[in-house]
């Protein structure tokens, strides 16, 4: 009784903790004039709302690109991450260590470091100022989660379960399709989590590979916000958080429920 | 396999409008530029921090753009143009020369010295702009950008004069010039400050003493003079190190950003802001970002005034529609429309006198936001720009000699 008591007092302090931050984003939004010392804005608007959403703002397509992009790199990285993870988990080979390594570097190495030697590289391939070019950039820092996560997963992954499906006459692709994949799916649920939610936050990157031409989210908001208007900001920073709540509110089940008793079962 | 590719490719290649070639243009006449400019896309890169003003380029401008030439304009904001002038010397230096990311980019001052010096500029073709003659080229503070040359390699856009901004409920009689703004900043403890340089808008406040220190900015003019110069900054620090701790948090800190100096002035911290750019204060104030009390006003003794420019770099790969995209920037109709208050309240920077009668009638009509001094009122009491060695060397002795 006195446990559950506390468990939801916890709840609520670390949800207000999660929450209160973004209520002067939302009031800053609808603020007309809002200054030291007012307690609350002099008058509300919805303006800052009406120019975020507008055409000309183009807030609305940056919004779409960068969904664009977060997704094609979510896809692309779990192309690779899910054999690199495989391999890294269940095989030995020769210079494991160094391939770990080397997965790891990008996210360990100063993303500046990073950016300008990438840059040099990606202006003589011609891709600097293509969205092909930004989604290539973003699988760096992206991949290694990617990677990480999948070779935790197979790491809990009993491999028998395959052979015994091979021996029961299944082909590859069904042996995958029917146990394999949804073993790894709540894993690789939370990997295309943190890939899309890093690739989404790219601003460096971005920036130095788009060379300003792909205008994604976090770039608006820079400018927006450098430029010292804080209703215009609030409201697009409010939409650059939709993404993420979204996802976390639609695989949170995935990741901890059902799904994930399955790979336990399975896992044994 | 690879043939169907290559028509691919050959197929897109000529879709593009392909104008990289600025010599080739230079012998067409307007209607043949206009032809090759259909069609064209051109990516301007210019500062983004003011929804007035990307509405005007992305509303008025981009419309007409589409509509009358077929011309779509995309609109990149960024924070500094410095930025960009390193992305076009980075291309240069990886030899992409027709094929560059910047088609146009808002622009004046060490960044146009640095695009001429690196011959990162599309030059002499200024006069195939059938709006030029609207532009007074024999106005020194058009041709010259901060005393460099412009010599056809930029195009003016807008002229601004610099002012401050106070709000009348709290501050009635604002400084009149320089010797009591230094006054009234000593005698009202930490209700001032400015941003440290390279802060655009800082490093500018800073000319203004320095002109002070000299007595006037005539024997500044020209090219630097390191003597003149010694001797001036010299009280030029003095000066700035007597009120340094009269300042905001008595100086041991300075705002890094206009914008933190802007907001330090809307919560009512500071009781004065400034800016390049006075048509700010009355968007500033439309936005609910300053009190409806904000007034704006320049010294008796001068505020710097100066030019801002459009720019097409060597290797745009749309020169043809950019240079057209010029032209209707300099066009009385929507030099006209971003005069207006409500749009963004921007000076001309073509003699309204040239246009055609009815333009001339809009600009006359045009009544002032009342946070915005009038420009007329400034130009009483206008300073050149001093020539950027000058800028440079102001920066770099005040890191040294104040700001430590």
């Amino acid at each position: 009784m006195r446990g559950e008591r506390w468990r939801l007092i916890a709840g609520v302090a670390l949800a207000a903790w999660l929450i209160l931050p973004f209520l002067p984003l939302a009031i800053w939004s609808v603020a007309h004039g809002w200054r030291f010392p007012d307690l609350l804005p002099q008058e509300l608007s919805s303006k800052a709302w009406a120019y975020a959403l507008s055409a000309r703002a183009g807030v609305l397509d940056s919004f779409a690109l960068t969904a664009g992009i977060a997704l094609a790199t979510t896809c692309l990285a779990a192309l690779i991450g899910v054999p690199a993870g495989r391999a890294l988990a269940l095989y030995q080979f020769r210079g494991k260590g160094l391939v770990t390594l080397l997965l790891l570097a990008p996210a360990m190495l100063p993303s500046l470091a990073v950016v300008f030697g990438l840059h040099g590289v990606f202006l003589r391939l011609g891709l600097t100022g293509t969205v092909s070019g930004v989604i290539l950039a973003h699988l760096v820092p992206v991949l290694p989660y990617m990677t990480l996560v999948m070779a935790a997963v197979f790491s809990g992954f009993d491999t028998d379960f395959e052979a015994q499906a091979r021996s029961l006459g299944a082909t590859s692709l069904q042996t995958f399709r029917t146990v394999t994949f949804p073993a790894i799916l709540p894993g690789l649920l939370t990997g295309a989590l943190f890939a899309f939610l890093v690739s989404w936050s790219q601003y460096l990157l971005t920036l130095a590979i788009g060379g300003g031409r792909v205008q994604t989210l976090p770039l608006l908001l820079f400018s927006q916000s450098s430029a010292g208007r804080n209703d215009l900001t609030a409201a697009i920073a409010l939409l650059y958080i939709l993404p993420g709540l979204l996802i976390l509110i639609v695989t949170a089940r995935q990741v901890t429920g059902r799904g994930a008793a399955l790979a336990r079962g399975l896992g044994g | 396999m690879l043939r169907p590719l290559a028509a691919l490719l050959l197929l897109t290649a000529a879709a593009q409008a392909d104008t990289a070639d600025g010599e080739a243009l230079k012998a067409m006449t307007w209607d043949q530029i206009v032809e090759e400019a259909q069609g064209g896309t051109v990516n301007w890169f210019m500062w983004g921090g003011a929804d007035t003003i990307n509405s005007y380029v992305s509303g008025y401008l981009a419309d007409r753009l589409k509509a009358e030439y077929d011309i779509t304009l995309n609109r990149v904001p960024i924070t500094d143009a410095a930025d960009i002038v390193n992305l076009i010397l980075s291309e240069k230096e990886a030899g992409v020369t027709d094929t560059g990311t910047v088609d146009l980019i808002w622009i004046n001052g060490e960044n146009f010295r640095s695009m001429k010096q690196g011959e990162l500029a599309f030059c002499g073709y200024t006069g195939l702009l059938p709006n030029d003659a609207l532009v007074n080229w024999d106005n020194p503070a058009i041709a010259n950008d901060f005393g460099v040359p412009v010599d056809g390699c930029e195009v003016p856009w807008n002229t601004v004069q610099f002012a401050f901004a106070h709000d009348s409920a709290t501050l009635a009689e604002p400084p009149a010039d320089m010797g009591a703004l230094i006054d009234w900043i000593k005698a009202n403890r930490g209700k001032f400050t400015y941003p440290a340089p390279p802060d655009f808008t800082g490093s500018a406040f800073l000319r203004h003493v320095f002109i002070y220190a000299a007595g006037g900015p005539e024997s500044l003019l020209g090219p630097f003079d390191q003597a003149k110069f010694d001797e001036t900054a010299a009280k030029t620090w003095a000066i700035l190190n007597e009120i340094e701790p009269f300042l905001w948090r008595e100086g041991q800190t300075y705002p890094t950003t206009i914008t933190q100096l802007n907001e330090l002035f809307a919560n009512g911290e500071v009781a004065m802001t400034f800016n390049y750019d006075p048509a700010q204060f009355g968007i500033a104030v439309d936005a609910g970002t300053y009190a409806d009390t904000t007034r704006s006003f320049g010294l008796s003794d001068g505020t710097i005034g100066n030019t801002n420019y459009t720019l097409i770099p060597f290797n745009s790969p749309n020169k043809a529609a950019a240079m057209v995209v010029e032209d209707l920037l300099l066009s009385g109709e929507a030099q006209l429309e971003k005069a207006k208050p409500q749009v963004w309240g921007a000076s001309p920077a073509i003699e309204v006198s040239r246009t055609t009668p009815d333009v001339q009638a809009g600009f006359a009509g045009i009544v002032g936001h009342p946070s915005v001094v009038p420009a007329a009122e400034l130009a009483k009491a206008a300073l050149p720009e001093l020539q950027a060695d000058w800028l440079t060397a102001i920066e770099k002795g005040w890191l040294e000699n104040v700001g430590n």
